[in-house]
């Protein structure tokens, strides 16, 4: 595999902390494995490298490319999340060595225990305002049952998954002998981290230890679980002597998609990130279509997903029914189903199981769910389904065909009585969404649509809105239903 | 024991099929056509397997039949000239679509169970996989060596079979979503293929062209949508009457439990030619290349059909015999050639009488087609009726070839013959 210059710039640069902004498609991973391999090369007896990542899956990831670039090499790289880092962290720790992080389930004991008099909803709130002012808000004063709460969690040898990285701030401190043989820190997704996460951070650093920050202002959309993407503004402050290196070179997404995603991210306050570049010259398909009704959006993504694989059942097969030839090249792995809001799944679910159509709903794993093992079959892992996720699942993912679905002014931006959201980060979180499609984009909208028991008639989503109008493809299709003909086939009547 | 086995069609669970397809009415017309084993099809689906459970009893090692009393409740409807024994065995075709080595492939397969609990082990594998309720033949994103692979490890006597290998658009050689050998397809577990099914639109005769295809026995099936299909492609026995007969027969090489296939001639099959059906556009294969695969009317690529797919991938000419050749008989169905002789539709209800009537007289319709006597034939049905079966059996029919989904036509008589022979008929009526 190549690199293009500028990804060879960021593999090579040496000297200084080095932060990497890189957009949708341009190589980041790519890049920021070569330029691991690479130092890692360069590494001294004894020097070793930390390698953090925001999934234990991008780790998994991240470790199967770099064991191909650097062979026995990679002991010296510990590659893991800031969870799993600070978790070794701790066990190296004599104090600690028997702790163990507590499951949802025993927090939730422990909380019930300690607060009997607490609703559920009470409960969760409590936890919340914790797990906040664990990761955000330490500097601050700290809400009053903090105290009784990890007194009665350490009382149990636990933690729970805040207190990884806020233990692990005091441990490095006052006891940092075990990190000096790290000479570098790579940390990707840089605009999703937070405050707890850039004081760990910034302790860690020193000259003798360089940090590369890697990821993309644009694509920032965990504000809501305590995320600041100003660390990205403030880096050069963070860290003296830092050098910027852009990637921007799209090699993902055709053009008038990479085009068309650039148009609604146009309007973003970070005016420092540079508009990509198509690598791709293929020129995909953008369209845009409204469905009277939410049902009615749903039974457009199946009808379009069966033309798109050429059909699934044989019967009215022939050339004339079957999609275009170059429709049909795709398979169900292929496409993605994107939304909003975990709800606006449930139609989609229902359409498709009436298609057979094989499918999967990718959760929103919590970050806790990421450290318990998952249950596996080789086969279910290797049989390819459509995807069904959030916006905020898709992000990292690519497919060939992605649909947006409720792409409506309540929706996208996310304007709903009980949520509302902050614009501009709902405005990266629709283009994380249309920067996963590499060949074909549908954006879709129903006019009117049920949430929550309630009906909303919807106009369009003003990021649609940004797209010019050129790029904008209107489908208008009537979706032919199943026949009776198709149904009843000649029979004798006398049997 | 000689019998009959179709062993690949559908319940009232799949799509686009009648709902006469539950197992009284299998019954029924297995007895009609003359067929002694037929599959249950669609296992996988739950409500299927459960009336499967219900309604049938073990019968012959990895057989089964319909418990009396169901079987009673249609036993009138069989006439006695054509009562005899049906068994079931376990079988559901899949619908493979994924993508292997960056192209799409979209393949068929039956895969068979001797027993429930085996067929219940692959029913609870793909339910993980996809939704097996929507539809009798289950679409998964599931490559087809993994489902050979899940089949196999079900049970020692659990195979499976790719189903009509030619078809262009599900098949393992289809033109549209095949590979070019079958080897390809299955890749490591490729030896555990035995058999493979010619399908509607090819016989053996274009089989026995690739030497690809020399391990495999040669079979063939209904595929029917609805009972009165049934049999319309079947496989013929000289065997054990069990699952095990039949997995012996067709697994091991040296044996010769398998006597042949009985076929629709080819060009009656949806995909023999190569075209587009809704520009009109029939062209044999040596036309298609003449346009350059281009349809004449829309200038877009034709549906390439069975015969060139067979061309292209052919190493030997046409007439060549593969090691584990069996004869084949090429026969219409019956309702086909009466309606042929009235120069009616077969579905029509003057044939079905004539259908009905042969049927009670002579006995099923397999024996009509292939061993009654011509004369007694034409004692019941008439001169002219009889002159078609005859001439079925010799071969001498035109047909006009099927292409892109669109089934071929028949043409037994012409319109001058029809008239001439039904005057000789009513001759003979006088003397």
């Amino acid at each position: 595999m190549t690199l293009n210059p500028s990804q060879q710039a960021a593999v090579n640069h040496q000297g200084s902390h080095l932060l990497i902004i890189a957009g949708p498609g341009t190589g980041k991973t790519h890049t920021l494995t070569y330029r691991i391999a690479r130092l890692a090369s360069q590494l001294k007896e004894n020097e070793r490298i930390l390698a953090i990542t925001f999934t234990n899956k991008a780790a998994l990831e991240m470790k199967h490319r770099l064991s191909k670039l650097c062979g026995k090499r990679i002991e010296k790289i510990f590659v893991g999340t800031f969870h799993s880092f600070c978790f070794q962290l701790l066990q190296e720790h004599s104090h600690f060595k028997d702790f163990c992080v507590a499951l949802p389930e025993e927090i939730e004991n422990l909380v019930k225990d300690l607060w009997p008099q607490y609703a559920n909803s009470q409960r969760k709130n409590l936890l919340e305002k914790i797990s906040r002012w664990k990761s955000i808000d330490f500097d601050k004063e700290p809400p009053a049952e903090i105290a009784v709460y990890n007194n009665s969690l350490r009382t149990k040898n636990l933690f729970d998954f805040d207190d990884l990285l806020l233990e692990s701030l005091s441990l490095i401190s006052c006891h940092s002998s075990r990190l000096q043989d790290y000479r570098y820190i790579f940390v990707d997704e840089y605009q999703d981290i937070n405050a707890v996460q850039h004081r760990l951070l910034l302790k860690l650093v020193s000259p003798q230890l360089h940090l590369t920050a890697i990821g993309d202002p644009n694509q920032a959309i965990y504000g809501f679980r305590g995320s600041d993407v100003r660390f990205f503004e403030s880096f050069r402050e963070d860290f003296p002597g830092a050098t910027t290196l852009f990637l921007e070179e799209n090699y993902r997404s055709a053009p008038n998609l990479l085009t068309a995603s650039g148009q609604v991210m146009a309007k973003t306050k970070f005016s420092f990130v540079p508009a990509l570049t198509a690598k791709i010259y293929q020129e995909g398909r953008l369209i845009i279509y409204e469905a009277p009704t939410d049902k009615a959006e749903a039974e457009y993504v199946v009808h379009k997903i069966e033309k798109m694989v050429g059909g699934t059942s044989m019967f009215s097969h022939d050339s004339g029914r079957a999609a275009k030839h170059e429709e049909a090249h795709y398979t169900f792995g292929d496409m993605a189903v994107l939304y909003r809001l975990n709800t606006q799944k449930n139609l989609l679910k229902e359409a498709l199981e009436r298609s057979g159509i094989p499918y999967e709903i990718s959760g929103d794993k919590s970050l806790e769910g990421e450290l318990l093992p998952q249950a596996n079959d080789k086969y279910v892992e290797r049989s390819e389904k459509v995807s069904l996720m959030t916006l905020h699942t898709s992000k990292g993912l690519e497919f060939s065909v992605v649909f947006i679905i409720g792409c409506e002014e309540n929706l996208s931006p996310l304007n709903l009585e009980n949520f509302k959201a902050d614009i501009e980060e709902e405005r990266r979180l629709f283009y994380v969404g249309m920067t996963r499609a590499k060949e074909q984009l549908y954006l879709v909208r129903a006019q009117r649509r049920m949430l929550f028991g309630k009906t909303y008639e919807n106009s369009l989503s003003p990021f649609l809105t940004d797209i010019e109008e050129e790029l904008q493809n209107y489908e208008r299709e009537t979706i032919k239903k199943i026949s009776k003909e198709d149904k009843q086939l000649q029979l004798f009547k006398s049997f | 024991m000689r019998f009959y086995a179709d062993v690949h069609l559908h319940s009232h669970f799949s799509r686009a099929t009648s709902p006469n397809l539950n197992l009284e009415y299998l019954t029924v017309w297995a007895q009609l056509k003359g067929i002694q084993v037929v599959g249950t099809g669609d296992f996988v689906h739950p409500g299927w397997m459960k009336e499967l459970k219900e309604k049938l009893e073990p019968a012959e090692e990895g057989f089964f039949k319909l418990k009396d009393h169901y079987a009673a409740s249609v036993k009138d409807k069989v006439p006695s000239s054509c009562r005899c024994e049906v068994r079931f065995m376990l079988s559901c075709e899949i619908s493979n679509i994924y993508k292997r080595l960056d192209k799409v492939r979209k393949i068929h397969n039956v895969v068979f169970a001797p027993h429930f609990k085996a067929a219940e082990k692959i029913q609870s594998q793909l339910g993980n996989i996809g939704n097996i309720y929507a539809d009798g033949r289950p679409i998964l994103g599931l490559d087809s060596r993994d489902l050979l692979e899940i089949v196999l490890e079900s049970d020692p006597l659990s195979y499976l079979v790719p189903a009509h290998i030619w078809t262009p658009w599900f098949s393992a050689l289809g033109s549209k979503g095949g590979f070019d050998r079958i080897t390809d397809c299955f890749a490591d577990l490729s030896s555990h293929i035995f058999a493979v099914e010619t399908g509607l639109s090819s016989d053996p005769l274009m089989n026995w062209r690739l030497s690809q295809l020399d391990p495999y026995v040669l079979v063939s099936n209904s595929d029917a949508h609805s009972a009165e299909k049934l049999a319309r492609e079947s496989t013929i026995y000289d065997t054990e009457f069990s699952y095990r007969g039949i997995y012996k027969a067709l697994s091991d090489p040296q044996d010769q439990g398998l006597l042949g296939t009985i076929e629709f001639f080819p060009e009656e099959g949806k995909y023999h030619y190569d075209g587009h059906r809704a520009c009109q556009t029939r062209l044999h294969p040596q036309e298609t290349k003449k346009n350059n695969g281009l349809c004449p009317a829309c200038d877009k690529p034709v549906t390439v059909g069975v015969m060139s797919r067979v061309e292209e991938l052919a190493d030997h000419p046409e007439g060549r015999k593969s090691p584990r050749a069996r004869p084949y008989y090429s026969l219409i169905p019956l309702p086909e050639v009466i309606g042929e002789a009235k120069g009616v539709g077969a579905a029509s209800q003057s044939v079905e009488k004539v259908f009905i009537e042969m049927l009670g007289k002579l006995g099923n319709e397999m024996f009509i087609l292939r061993e009654c006597s011509i004369s007694d034939i034409k004692k019941v049905a008439g001169a002219l009726i009889a002159e078609g079966i005859e001439r079925m059996r010799q071969g001498k029919v035109k047909i006009a070839a099927g292409y892109d989904g669109e089934y071929g036509k028949i043409n037994i008589f012409s319109d001058s013959e029809r008239g001439a022979l039904q005057e000789q008929g009513q001759m003979t009526l006088f003397e």
